[in-house]
């Protein structure tokens, strides 16, 4: 357990290579940890021993062999369970994907493949990544680490309770209105929301498929740089994947070039409502990354206030068109269904009524309305117009400053139960996060520290995130990666 | 804008095939009047000079050749069919 503890992708790779130890070794020693603690947490809905035992195996036979193998070669890697993995399930926490098994390798997994990462087993998330908490997963709720009373946020909710219960050394996650950094913040782990096209989405379950981006969790930013660089590139498999060169600034970022960045501090984010634990830790940040030798400013991002209605009407729109293929025709038909005799309508309203949960259903009604004839341009053409407000208050901020720090969410975690009754409390959870997704700018959410030690405060974690302009993914890890020398993970004794 | 009553939610439910029993219905349209509520903020503010953005990307068109290439994923998906026969997939009849 000592061992795993404060393990990153770096440590795990020179351990490796010194033979400290091997990967058949650590790949056990992560099963025998998860069947001791996700009993508890409930971060995994399913574990691929076989698969995991036999990569690592294989890398091991490489460093034997003094093969030069990758830094995430043999690396235990969470994944969430709405990434598509060849042969494994892939179920997006619905029932109605229960007793799906996935046909091909998404396109990050291609590319994990050719790493030799370790796949310990798919994580728990929101029905669809619908949601804040995972309490929306039909496989029951995930426990935040730092307190089992509590969510982790969501909706890759399991992947960071693994990250943060060292159940994982780094997971993959998805972000479609902060689906990655606000569990990130929540559960004390770094979580990073590439620019949309970063990274391909081929195998990614669609949810909103305009808004959606795979991404890396990790204990460091210098991990999720490392994990970030091996997931990007064009796929043919994904149009909208963009062909990017990432260089060597994203790991050896240079303190010269990272002190010249200007960061802008946007008034709309710092309002009342913030809870005053979230306030005084960004507070703590801003004044680390200023003795960094950062200049900060003060500026404006009008339409802000009107992002989150903006995303409830174009995401439940996508929601909508592309839950449409879960009918119980191609796949994911329920066994009492499987009768010669059941007319076509009655497979379609029984495999959606019976296997969607409530807040999947919430936004497939209000999609198919702000869709319908009569209402399309009242709300979906006007969101459309506000996500192009949105997006050029950020073209006009990014004259000014290089990136924007703001708060990860209002509040840390909440209880369990707490928001489930009442959506639009529970929707206000994303109003920080949402932004970056409908301009399609990269965010990263960073543990302020000493909150995210588990063991040494009763705090619970809290993050601060960081925005950026489209493609500049290394300035935000940049800062990430400095501002984590100031208080490394292990403190040097 | 509106708020949506029972006979449309019973209208959109059929239109996204969706069944829902009488509880969630009434759920449904109680949580709808409150989101419903909060995009009237939207109405006060003027976007008739504002181009919609109609999704996520920056590409402006993407084009391959049109050639011939491997599909490396063909045939994949066909274990999941729930009813097949010779390979196909077995639907049961769309005209009646």
């Amino acid at each position: 357990m000592k061992l795993l503890q404060n393990l990153t992708i770096k440590k795990f790779h020179d351990g490796l290579l010194k033979k400290e130890f091997s990967a058949l070794e650590m790949a056990q020693a992560f099963f025998a940890h998860i069947k001791k603690t996700d009993p508890h947490i409930n971060a995994y809905l399913s574990l691929d021993e076989a698969g995991a035992m036999r990569r690592a195996e294989a890398v091991d036979l490489a460093v034997a062999k003094d093969e030069s193998v990758g830094v995430l070669a043999g690396v235990p890697l969470a994944l969430k369970d709405n990434i598509l993995i060849k042969g494994q399930p892939a179920t997006a926490a619905s029932k109605i994907l229960g007793h799906y098994t996935a046909s091909y390798d998404a396109g990050v997994i291609q590319k994990l493949n050719n790493e030799q990462a370790v796949f310990l087993g798919k994580t728990n998330l929101d029905e669809f990544a619908m949601g804040s908490s995972t309490e929306n997963s039909a496989f029951g709720t995930v426990k935040n680490p730092h307190d089992t009373s509590r969510v982790p946020g969501g909706s890759s909710g399991g992947s960071t309770a693994a990250v943060a219960a060292h159940m994982a050394v780094a997971a993959l996650g998805s972000d479609t209105g902060g689906s990655i950094r606000q569990p990130a913040s929540f559960c004390g782990v770094v979580g990073l929301k590439p620019t949309y096209g970063a990274v391909s989405r081929s195998g990614l379950i669609a949810m909103c498929s305009s808004l959606d981006q795979i991404g890396p969790i990790t204990k460091t930013a210098e991990d999720a740089a490392i994990l970030f660089k091996a997931i990007v590139g064009k796929d043919s498999l994904d149009a909208t994947s963009a062909p990017t060169a990432y260089g060597e600034e994203l790991l050896n970022p240079k303190l010269e070039n990272v002190k010249r960045l200007v960061v802008g501090l946007p008034e709309e984010y710092f309002v009342d409502g913030l809870d005053p634990k979230v306030r005084a830790g960004v507070d703590m940040a801003i004044e680390k990354i200023k003795s960094l030798g950062l200049k900060f400013k003060k500026i404006s991002l009008p339409h802000t206030k009107y992002a989150l209605s903006c995303y409830y009407i174009v995401m439940p729109a996508e929601v909508s068109s592309n839950l449409a293929r879960f009918d119980g025709i191609r796949y994911a038909r329920d066994e009492r269904l499987k009768t010669e005799n059941l007319k076509l309508n009655d497979i379609y309203f029984k495999t959606k009524g019976e296997g969607f949960g409530a807040e999947t259903k919430r936004r497939i009604i209000l999609g198919t309305f702000v869709l319908s004839s009569g209402y399309y341009d009242a709300y979906y053409e006007k969101a459309q117009r506000v996500r192009t407000l949105i997006k050029n208050d950020f073209e006009n901020a990014f004259k000014q400053v290089d990136v924007i720090l703001t708060p990860v969410a209002p509040t840390p975690a909440f209880k369990i139960g707490e928001k489930a009754n009442d959506p639009i409390s529970m929707y206000l959870s994303d109003i920080f996060t949402i932004p970056a997704n409908l301009a399609g700018i990269p965010g990263i959410s960073i543990p302020i520290k000493p909150y995210a030690y588990p063991n040494t405060s009763q705090e619970l974690p809290v993050g601060f995130q960081l925005l950026g302009k489209w493609w500049r993914e290394a300035d935000l890890l940049g800062i990430g990666q400095f501002y984590d020398k100031l208080e490394p993970l292990e403190p040097a004794s | 804008m509106s708020s949506i009553t029972k006979q449309t939610l019973e209208h959109l439910a059929k239109l996204a095939r969706l069944k829902l029993d009488p509880k969630e219905e009434e759920k449904l349209t109680q949580d709808l009047a409150k989101i419903l509520d909060h995009f009237k903020e939207l109405e006060g503010l003027d976007t008739s000079n504002v181009a919609p953005m109609s999704g996520g990307t920056q590409l402006k068109n993407v084009f391959r050749e049109d050639e011939e290439r491997e599909n490396t994923n063909r045939g994949a998906g066909i274990e999941q069919f729930p009813e097949k026969q010779d390979g196909f997939l077995r639907v049961p009849p769309v005209f009646e």
